[in-house]
């Protein structure tokens, strides 16, 4: 089957402007452009298209949640692809951007947006001269701008770099960053699709969700749902990484199952025996490699079955040498780096367990550390103001559940000695 | 009732005000959600997750409105699974929260347990120990032992300077960011701010100078742990030795009920001393707010340089008297003054002293005219549109917004009465329209819906063309503060009616949330006003000074250097002044009498908003100096053989009496209060922070005659002429500084002296092009026969041939307290000093 997002792998120099053109590109949005756009809304919540940022909430349902009031509103592209093991939307960025730049005008088309905002991770910098080089191709040949497609309506597209935060993709959080503002996340309600950016109306999507409306509009809901599962529709890109003969992306229709996708990757790296997975980075709870995990189907409801989700799809493959605790422990560094410390559980939470755990790696930590690790996990669930501080708990508390005995090892049934008295590791003062 | 709906609070049904979050909700009906981040002023942020509950909602019936009952006949609720944050949840009716299950106790708890493993826990030194919110949240849900090491925990600057007021323990710090929403939300300068992420989050400033605002000291109060702290207090005693006596801030029009935190101190001599100033709660004054001058002004009343002694002025020195010497002095020459006696009383002599100083000036005319009776500075004027049309009794800044029209006429209210500045922008930022009309730019335009630039003597053209603006004429509520800047007396009044007349005209006048504001010099300048004394006789009074001249807290000299030759003319002539300090104008006395602090005695004055307020004996008053009431009733015995009345509340008791305005004003009127909401200082400073809960009074507004359905008809004053200058003059302009070196604050204070600045003047910069002056040059200003060196700050906006001059910045050559025309010319450094 040809790759419906990962289209440079057949057809070369896809994501540049000429080349999109001459396979079709644009069909999308100039369809669109003669429907209503609730139409077009009707088609994307028909399609059943699901979010690739990770939560995989309904896209369709999203538009419509956009008020129809006078004003400005606004789309963000999420390109801040910052989850350990992701680099799936890296790809359309550099290899297929005018799909994704179509899939965002159609999108700011259907809700009638006035601008678009495409949030990509500081790292991309790199990135940034070719996105804004091919916007301009496309404002040439009038898909950006004024008076779009003869339509009457606008739109605008910006390309904003963050500066390097994994909570700025975080959609709220994002909004901050556009704004200038520190990148923490908001509370909500309000929710962005009333006030967002600017406290207006606004569509957080993410690239690979945005790169499948073309298709979706041009060949219909009824193309799109024959791909996949009923529950989870449609191409998914599945970024395999970790110890794994052939990392790197992979477009797949949901449903297929880890076996399957492991093998399309090579297999596990020099044949060794697969120990792990973690199917959605370093936030979704690490899975045993049994026979029942490796056969249950990619879908967003057959992960969660197994008490994990599909997330980002950014699957890291852990073989059996890996250690259980350095894994957990890299993790939860990871965390403590990138917790914005906006919320109390989760800036202590990572902090405090980042601190045990490194005692643990260190064996300087007793059997009580171990529990004491779980207890402020489960501490933390359901009371962080962002879903950062419950991932930050997940590698815990999975790898607790399925490989404790590791932790234990580690440890010393007396309590160490403490390296120094605390006296003497007091930092001078600031007078 | 519909501005209420339903909220099921453990089981039990209350009626709560709509739109209200939870924790406001549930505090009203006595159940305390422990918060950190929410403060009942800023808008909620849901980040430090104290206040998480369990959230559900009952089921409605839709046609009776009744709830949907379970098996067991209880409201049937969905509940959520996952824990809310109360302070982000707005109740809708129905709305049921759980508050004692072991779940939320356990949140409560862990969330504790998280915060102290970065929290020091140093309560014993720490300056919030006592009345901090996480001590006391500690004591209910911390763990009584730590699960976290302490060699784990971060090691930080523990006496980090976020400017010269305000210390930083980093350490302390729990992130709540109240302290950077109060500045950016409440104040509108968002002069801190966090850095860094995660675990190294923290404060800093972002201003330069650093953590530049009037209104630092309040985020010492709202900031629920011991990281903010100011240098003024800084373990300088703890709470609970500390007895909060009720006080009224004398620094400024705006009457801020405040907190004075006493000792019986050990070095101070085992006296009574004030340690700090708090703010104490009214809502219709200052809310839970005060500003640095405010809060940090009070070291005056111990300041070394105090007089304690009567002072005679005998071979041309003044020397030491007793007080049976200097009085009978006084009376004596009173009695052979025949009737030319007159008085003229600053901002800060309570209404008592003012009203015993007026029986002395009485009984000198034989007990009639009070014609004689000045206040001081005396270029504001117009009190009497203030009794007809004065802002209406019950209003308050704090519930303006929508539908309110503010105007802010000839007044730079964030340097004349920052708490004003403070509300009024809050109202705007609530939806009020704000109007301002300057000659130059001042801090409220920022918030101003229009701006409207005048010129100094356009301000009666400007009102006029008020009248005839939609958002004044169509406005449900028109409020007008009149300043004075550019204006001297004359100008004044006139501008007060303008004001009175654009209120009448509008039909705005005797409602509730209308009316007019003087932005008068001083905190009890409006009670001078209502006692009989007024401006245009502290004219006549220095045109012809009378053979006795009384001159109570008005330093004359100071803001007048033509007035050194009056007082030193001393054929025929006898001056009594009394004062804390030997100013400038009591070295020219011919008796100087001590003078009482504010917090070494009682009294009530009278705020712009015309609210007689009370305040209390704070301090052991130091030995000699008396209350000014006492020493003129004292003279009045000596003279008249009348009684003298044994208190304070006597005098006032014959105010209410002989004052048809203050009448029923009786202390015990005075010092009533009522349930005010957000309900701070109670058992749970998490809540409101340490303002101190109000047990002083709140005071009461006298009403006026359009509240008593008495709306005059005003006419708009004729536009005058405009001055003209010939070229080479300027206009000088005096302007208000907050920060200046009167006597009762720059003593007070040395640790704002740095704040103060160096004497300036600003100027257009094509005069200064014309001058051949740039920023940064000293020049002379010369007006009337005065000079005086100024720095030059040039500024664009200013207009042009004006002199834009601070007061009371050089007490040596004093500064205009009216516009004058002038002259300026630059410093020619002749020779370089080494
Ligand atoms: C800590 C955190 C990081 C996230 N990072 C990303 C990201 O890098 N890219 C992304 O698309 N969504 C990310 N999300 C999810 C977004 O908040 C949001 O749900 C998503 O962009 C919505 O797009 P979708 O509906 O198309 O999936 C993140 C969420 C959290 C809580
Ligand atoms: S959960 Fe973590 S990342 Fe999210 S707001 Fe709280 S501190 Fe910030
Ligand atoms: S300094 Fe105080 S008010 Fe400011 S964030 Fe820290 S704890 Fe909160
Ligand atoms: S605003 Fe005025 S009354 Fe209030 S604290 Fe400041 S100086 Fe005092
Ligand atoms: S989260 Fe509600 S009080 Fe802090």
């Amino acid at each position: 089957m040809a790759n419906i997002l990962l289209r440079e792998k057949d057809i070369p120099g896809i994501g540049q402007y000429d080349t999109y053109v001459q396979h079709g590109g644009y069909d999308g949005l100039k369809k669109a452009l003669g429907m209503k756009p609730d139409e077009v809304i009707q088609v994307v919540k028909d399609s059943n298209l699901r979010g690739r940022g990770g939560a995989g909430f309904p896209t369709g349902m999203k538009w419509s949640f956009v008020p129809k009031t006078e004003g400005p509103k606004y789309i963000t592209v999420n390109a801040d692809e910052s989850e350990p093991g992701t680099f799936k939307d890296r790809q359309i960025l550099e290899y297929n951007f005018q799909q994704l730049l179509e899939g965002s005008l159609i999108c700011a088309y259907a809700v009638q947006a006035s601008a678009v905002y495409i949030y990509a991770r500081g790292e991309f910098w790199d990135i940034g001269p070719h996105m804004e080089a091919e916007i301009e191709k496309a404002r040439k040949a009038g898909w950006v701008g004024q008076n779009i497609g003869g339509s009457g309506w606008g739109c605008e597209v910006y390309v904003h770099l963050g500066a390097g935060a994994y909570i700025c993709g975080e959609e709220s959080a994002l909004l901050n960053s556009i704004e200038g503002k520190l990148g923490q996340p908001r509370v909500r309600p309000p929710f962005p699709a009333v006030a967002g950016l600017y406290a207006r109306p606004t569509v957080i999507n993410n690239v690979e969700t945005l790169a499948n409306v073309p298709q979706i509009i041009v060949q219909g809901a009824a193309w799109f749902k024959s791909i996949g599962t009923e529950k989870s529709p449609g191409p998914k890109i599945f970024c395999m990484s970790g110890h794994i003969e052939k990392p790197g992306n992979y477009e797949f229709p949901l449903g297929l199952t880890f076996r399957q996708l492991i093998e399309a990757a090579g297999g596990v790296r020099g044949g060794k025996k697969l120990k792990a997975i973690l199917p959605s980075g370093a936030s979704g709870p690490l899975l045993p490699a049994t026979d029942k995990v490796l056969d249950t189907a990619l879908t967003y409801e057959d992960v969660a079955a197994l008490g994990s989700v599909l997330g980002s799809a950014s699957v890291i493959i852990l073989d059996e040498s890996t250690d259980m605790v350095w894994a957990t422990l890299k993790m939860a560094r990871f965390f403590k780096h990138e917790s914005c410390g906006k919320c109390t559980p989760c800036r202590e939470g990572t902090y405090w367990l980042l601190k045990r755990l490194e005692a643990i790696y260190a064996k300087k930590a007793t059997p009580a550390d171990v529990q004491l690790i779980e207890d402020v996990a489960k501490q933390m669930q359901g009371k962080s103001l962002c879903a950062l501080g419950d991932f930050a708990t997940s590698p815990v508390m999975s790898a607790l559940k399925y490989w404790r005995d590791e932790f234990l090892a580690y440890t010393q049934p007396q309590k160490p000695a403490p390296a120094k008295a605390g006296k003497d590791k007091v930092v001078a003062g600031g007078d | 009732m519909t501005d209420t709906v339903r909220l099921i609070i453990d089981g039990v049904v209350h009626q709560v005000p709509k739109g209200a979050n939870l924790v406001d909700a549930a505090k009203m009906v006595g159940n305390d959600i422990p918060v950190f981040c929410y403060h009942p002023k800023l808008a909620p942020v849901g980040m430090c997750r104290m206040c998480l509950v369990e959230l559900g909602q009952a089921g409605i019936d839709k046609d009776t409105g009744a709830f949907q009952l379970d098996d067991k006949g209880q409201p049937a609720i969905r509940w959520q699974p996952r824990l809310a944050t109360a302070c982000t949840t707005v109740v809708t009716d129905g709305m049921a929260i759980k508050t004692t299950t072991p779940q939320v106790t356990e949140a409560r708890d862990d969330i504790v347990e998280f915060l102290l493993t970065s929290h020091p826990l140093d309560c014993p030194v720490c300056d919030k120990g006592g009345e901090c919110p996480l001590q006391n949240l500690t004591m209910r849900h911390g763990p009584g032992e730590s699960r976290f090491l302490y060699e784990e925990k971060q090691h930080l600057a523990k006496h980090y300077p976020l400017g010269d007021l305000i210390y930083l323990d980093r350490e302390r710090c729990i992130q709540c960011a109240r302290c950077t929403r109060f500045q950016e939300e409440l104040v509108g300068d968002a002069v801190l701010a966090f850095h860094e992420r995660g675990r190294r989050l923290q404060i800093v400033t972002t201003s330069n100078p650093p953590f530049d605002t009037y209104f630092s000291g309040n985020t010492t109060d709202i900031c629920p742990v011991g990281a903010l702290t100011t240098a003024d207090f800084r373990f300088g005693a703890r709470p609970w030795e500390l007895t909060g006596v009720p006080s009224i801030c004398p620094h400024c029009p705006v009457g801020c009920n405040v907190s004075a935190s006493t000792r019986l101190d050990r070095e101070s001599g085992g006296k009574i001393v004030v340690k700090r100033i708090m703010p104490r709660q009214n809502e219709s004054v200052n809310e839970i707010w005060i500003c640095d001058k405010g809060r940090f002004g009070h070291h005056h009343s111990r300041h070394g340089e105090r007089l304690t002694q009567p002072l005679i002025r005998q071979g041309g020195k003044l020397v030491p008297a007793t007080w049976d010497q200097a009085l009978a002095l006084i009376a004596e020459k009173i009695s052979a003054a025949d009737g030319d006696v007159g008085a003229i009383a600053g901002g800060m002599v309570s209404n008592e002293d003012l009203w015993e100083l007026r029986q002395v000036v009485e009984n000198a005319h034989g007990g009639k005219d009070h014609k004689s009776l000045g206040v001081y500075p005396y270029r504001l004027s117009g009190a009497e549109w203030v009794a007809k049309v004065g802002l209406s009794k019950g209003s308050n800044f704090g519930q303006m917004g929508k539908g309110t029209t503010i105007v802010v006429i000839a007044s730079d209210l964030s340097e004349e009465a920052p708490i004003w500045y403070l509300r009024v922008k809050n109202a705007a930022d609530r939806g009020a329209h704000l109007i301002t009309l300057n000659a130059r730019p001042t801090e409220l335009d920022r918030f101003a819906k229009s701006k409207l630039k005048i010129s100094y003597g356009g301000e009666i053209a400007a009102l006029k063309s008020l009248t005839e603006k939609p958002e004044v004429k169509d406005a449900a509520n028109v409020v007008i503060f009149v300043g004075g800047e550019g204006l001297d007396r004359a100008g004044h009044a006139t501008l007060m009616q303008g004001a009175a007349s654009v209120l009448t005209s509008t039909g705005h006048a005797g409602k509730v949330n209308n009316g007019l504001i003087g932005v008068w010099a001083g905190a009890n300048t409006q009670g001078a006003f209502d006692l009989g004394y007024s401006s245009e006789a502290t004219e006549s009074l220095l045109n012809k000074r009378p053979a006795v001249l009384i001159l109570a807290d008005a330093d004359i000299v100071a803001e007048d250097a033509a007035n050194v030759s009056l007082l030193a003319h001393r054929e025929g002539k006898f001056t009594v002044v009394s004062e804390m300090f030997l100013t400038a104008t009591a070295a020219q006395a011919d008796v100087v009498l001590p003078r009482q602090s504010f917090v070494e005695r009682d009294g009530t004055v009278t705020s712009g908003e015309r609210r007689v307020q009370r305040f209390y004996t704070a301090q052991t008053p130091l030995d000699g100096p008396r209350p000014d009431w006492k020493v003129f009733a004292e003279i009045n015995r000596l003279r008249t053989g009348s009684k003298p009345k044994l208190s304070a509340a006597a005098v006032m008791k014959e105010i209410t009496e002989k004052i048809a305005a203050y009448k029923g004003l009786t202390y015990a009127e005075l010092g009533k209060v009522n349930k005010q909401f957000p309900d701070v200082g109670g058992d749970d400073p998490y809540y409101g922070g340490t303002a101190y809960e109000n047990k002083g009074g709140l005071g009461v507004q006298w009403p006026t005659e359009a509240d008593q359905g008495k709306v005059p008809s005003v006419s708009m004053p004729a536009v005058g002429k405009a001055r003209k200058l010939e070229s080479g003059e300027l206009l000088i302009v005096p302007i208000v500084e907050l920060f200046d070196r009167k006597p009762a604050f720059a003593a007070s204070a040395p640790l704002l002296h740095s704040h103060v600045p160096a004497p300036y003047v600003v100027l257009n910069s094509g005069d200064a092009k014309t001058l051949n002056l740039v920023d940064g040059d000293k020049a002379i200003l010369s007006s009337g026969g005065v000079e005086g060196e100024y720095t030059v700050r040039v500024d664009a906006a200013v207009p042009a041939q004006t002199a834009l001059v601070a007061r009371n910045l050089n007490l040596k050559s004093p500064t205009p307290a009216v516009p004058m025309v002038g002259s300026i010319r630059k410093v020619e450094v002749v020779a370089s000093h080494v």
